[in-house]
């Protein structure tokens, strides 16, 4: 192995000195703009996406739908059960997992739900679960339906974003056939720079997640033939239910 | 992967009569050179996008020493690993002790070209761990035993009846293939299965984020995904060019290089993977190393005149853009990077002696200028290169042109600076050619200029200077 040290003074070599050598600013990169400034554009996106909240969604709902999710708008608890209540039955669905996040909780969906007989529905949750991390693999991986909540959408792209976490799963919007993202007003961001400078914003607080997806509808690739095809590793079926 | 360049012209010629391959091929123009037309015209700020993502690359690799080092630093402080290899050996054998200390059996790759460069998943495979390739395309390449075709669509090349014999066991040969629905539900199923066992995932990284030691990584089917989600293990690997300073030029380079690699706005899935899963966290890797890959690049970032290539973010819209790859196709280019980009790559990472046909494999039509979403000069230099063949590097070993051919061309430069020589020199290669002249054409010039008429017809040569034959007809006017 070579060593970092070695490494990197052979590419200082190639650039003709002898250390690396602190760049100077350029305005292209916001690597040099002050944590101050951060903040400042953080507060405004957030307070743009409260303020144009209406108009956000209803770009996302046109980009989303355009990238494959199946839209269900919805204004109250009872309509937003039935919507998944619709799925589950015509899908046979008799697994369920869910994540922690307060849109879908609001929703109560184990108890709401009615289900077959013997099927189950359940919130990830190692601790609780007393489950190793293979067996939270293997739930994810035979479960009929993934349901989670969304920690923003972004309206250019037809996108949600989820940072994984503890009773948030990283496969249970991925591996189960059938993923439910349940989004609320105020969480859409315009854009995807505005989603880099939030989470700029939380690595300058020293509060980035560990990680962080973003999804833009169902798997798909069109490596036969230039045939796009929904479904290669991914859910074959994405829904986005929007609580107005 | 063991470069071939040499062989450029004749896997050309191949390719160029094989009529299947010819009609696959067209999926790169209609498919991908017109969906980025499309995303870009739809895009309002995209010339200002190409240029800020110019900028941040340029400045990036002029620092590249400073943001490396920044890189490793983070990398290790959010938990992970970084190391370095100075070539494909060392990351080979790098990566396989990795797999050996982790007690691994089944690894899971996702489409990384640098691991391509490694020739890494069938050296994993000899040392004895069960390694798949993961992306439906890589899947089927690495089935036929093959070498990917296009750097965002390996297996373009093949045929839904080619597939279905790698794919479908129960395939009649000669019966009409399954469908590529069919298709990608078998390979979804056997991929499942490797994916619930694998222990240990590799990966590409189309960014590393210096500021914060994050890698991102793109793609449409979710095995980036699941490589990140699923084993004990993940290990990335990247060329050393592929860094950007800040977290925020991640949308910056991801609008670029996705609408320019398939015309989409974003692809169906982004991870943006910081260190390994967090103690509380419901599943992920343990632990998490980051792979810097020198490989000769270094070649290329100390070489004022080639640096540029290093701007290179891989999105594969040269090659869509390019009349000479939509013809010849992804092998004939020898090596792991095909296309405008390959012909100025390979030459300078691989010998610049067997890849002196690459930088002949364009019409220098600039599509590929015009189509790159860093704005990379890429026919500027090829005729650098092209200049570098001829008049031999600073490294005479390196001399790939022969003695007699650039004789040729000194006495030609000395020819056509003075009026006298030149005439002179036109008149012996009017009478030169005489005798392979008829009806005032050559069809069949002797060596060495015979290539010129191999598929054209040459017209015959004067013998008599411009200068007698304008004279001889007594033009009216003048003066």
């Amino acid at each position: 192995m070579t060593d970092r040290q070695k490494f990197i003074s052979g590419v200082s070599a190639s650039l003709g000195r002898s250390v690396p050598v602190a760049p100077e600013s350029i305005d292209e990169t916001a690597f040099f703009e002050s944590p101050g400034d951060a903040d400042t554009r953080a507060k405004e996106i957030t307070q743009d996406s409260t303020s144009r909240s209406d108009e956000l969604m209803e770009s996302l709902r046109i980009s989303a739908a355009k990238n494959g999710w199946n839209i269900h708008s919805v204004s109250d608890s009872e309509n937003a059960i039935g919507v998944i209540q619709d799925i589950c039955d015509s899908k046979g669905v008799r697994s369920v997992l869910t994540s922690d996040h307060q849109a879908l909780n609001q929703l109560n969906v184990s108890a709401a739900l009615s289900l077959p007989e013997g099927a189950t529905i359940r919130t990830t949750d190692r601790e609780l679960h007393k489950n190793s991390v293979e067996d939270s693999k293997e739930e994810a991986f035979t479960a009929d339906l993934g349901i989670t909540g969304v920690d923003y959408g972004i309206a250019e792209t037809g996108t949600v974003v989820i940072h994984p976490k503890n009773r948030v799963s990283r496969l249970v919007s991925l591996a189960p056939p059938v993923h439910i993202a349940v989004i609320q007003k105020g969480q859409v961001l315009e854009s995807l720079d505005e989603l880099f400078a939030m989470e700029r914003h939380d690595f300058l607080k020293d509060d980035l997640a560990g990680s962080m997806n973003l999804i833009s509808g169902p798997s798909k690739t069109a490596d036969i033939e230039g045939t796009t095809v929904t479904g290669i590793h991914g859910p074959l079926e994405v829904h986005l239910l929007i609580l107005e | 992967m063991k470069p071939v360049t040499i062989n450029f012209r004749d896997k050309a010629s191949q390719t160029i009569s094989d009529e299947q391959i010819q009609q696959s091929l067209e999926h790169v123009y209609t498919g991908f050179f017109k969906g980025r037309l499309a995303a870009a015209s739809e895009t309002d700020n995209w010339e200002a996008l190409r240029s800020k993502g110019k900028a941040i690359k340029d400045h990036t690799i002029a620092n590249l020493d400073y943001y490396l080092d920044l890189l490793a630093t983070n990398v290790e402080k959010a938990g992970g690993k970084i190391h370095f290899a100075s070539d494909a050996a060392e990351a080979r054998k790098l990566i396989i002790g990795l797999a050996k200390n982790c007690e691994v059996k089944t690894v899971i790759k996702s489409k990384s070209m640098v691991s391509e460069e490694m020739g890494l998943a069938e050296a994993m495979n000899d040392a004895g761990f069960e390694t798949v390739e993961t992306d439906l395309g890589e899947y089927i390449i690495q089935l036929a035993e093959e070498t990917p075709y296009h750097l965002i669509a390996p297996a373009v090349h093949k045929s839904r009846t080619e597939v279905a014999k790698l794919l479908d066991r129960s395939y009649q040969p000669g019966s009409e293939p399954p469908d590529a629905t069919e298709l990608t539900m078998m390979a979804r199923e056997q991929l499942r299965d490797v994916f619930r066992r694998a222990d240990m995932s590799v990966t590409g990284a189309n960014f590393a984020v210096a500021e914060s030691g994050s890698i991102a990584l793109v793609t449409n089917e979710g095995n980036g995904r699941m490589s990140t989600s699923v084993p004990r293990v993940h290990v990335a690997v990247m060329g050393m060019e592929k860094i950007v300073p800040s977290i925020q030029d991640l949308s910056t380079m991801l609008r670029i290089l996705i609408r320019s690699a398939t015309g989409q706005r974003i692809s169906t899935y982004v991870t943006m993977v910081n260190g390994p899963r967090k103690q509380d966290e419901e599943e992920g890797p343990e632990e998490f190393h980051l792979v810097v890959l020198n490989n000769g690049r270094d070649k290329l970032l100390s070489d004022i005149y080639m640096r540029e290539a290093l701007n290179c973010i891989r999105c594969g819209a040269c090659l869509n853009a390019c009349p000479v790859y939509r013809k010849v196709g992804g092998h004939a280019y020898g090596w792991v990077y095909p296309g405008p980009i390959g012909a100025l790559v390979s030459p300078v990472l691989t010998g610049l002696k067997d890849g002196k046909n690459l930088p002949n494999a364009s019409s220098l039509c600039g599509a590929c200028h015009d189509a790159c979403p860093v704005k990379i000069d890429i026919p500027r230099m090829l005729l650098e290169l092209r200049w570098r063949t001829a008049e031999g590097e600073k490294d005479p070993k390196e001399k790939s042109s022969s003695m007699a051919e650039r004789l040729v061309w000194k006495s030609w430069r000395i020819g056509m600076m003075g009026r006298k020589r030149f005439d002179l020199g036109s008149r012996i290669a009017g009478w030169t050619l005489r005798p392979f002249t008829s009806n005032g054409w050559i069809s069949k010039a002797p060596p060495p200029v015979g290539g010129w008429t191999s598929s054209r017809d040459f017209p015959a040569v004067s013998t008599r200077s411009l200068k007698s034959f304008v004279k001889s007809m007594k033009l009216g006017g003048g003066k």
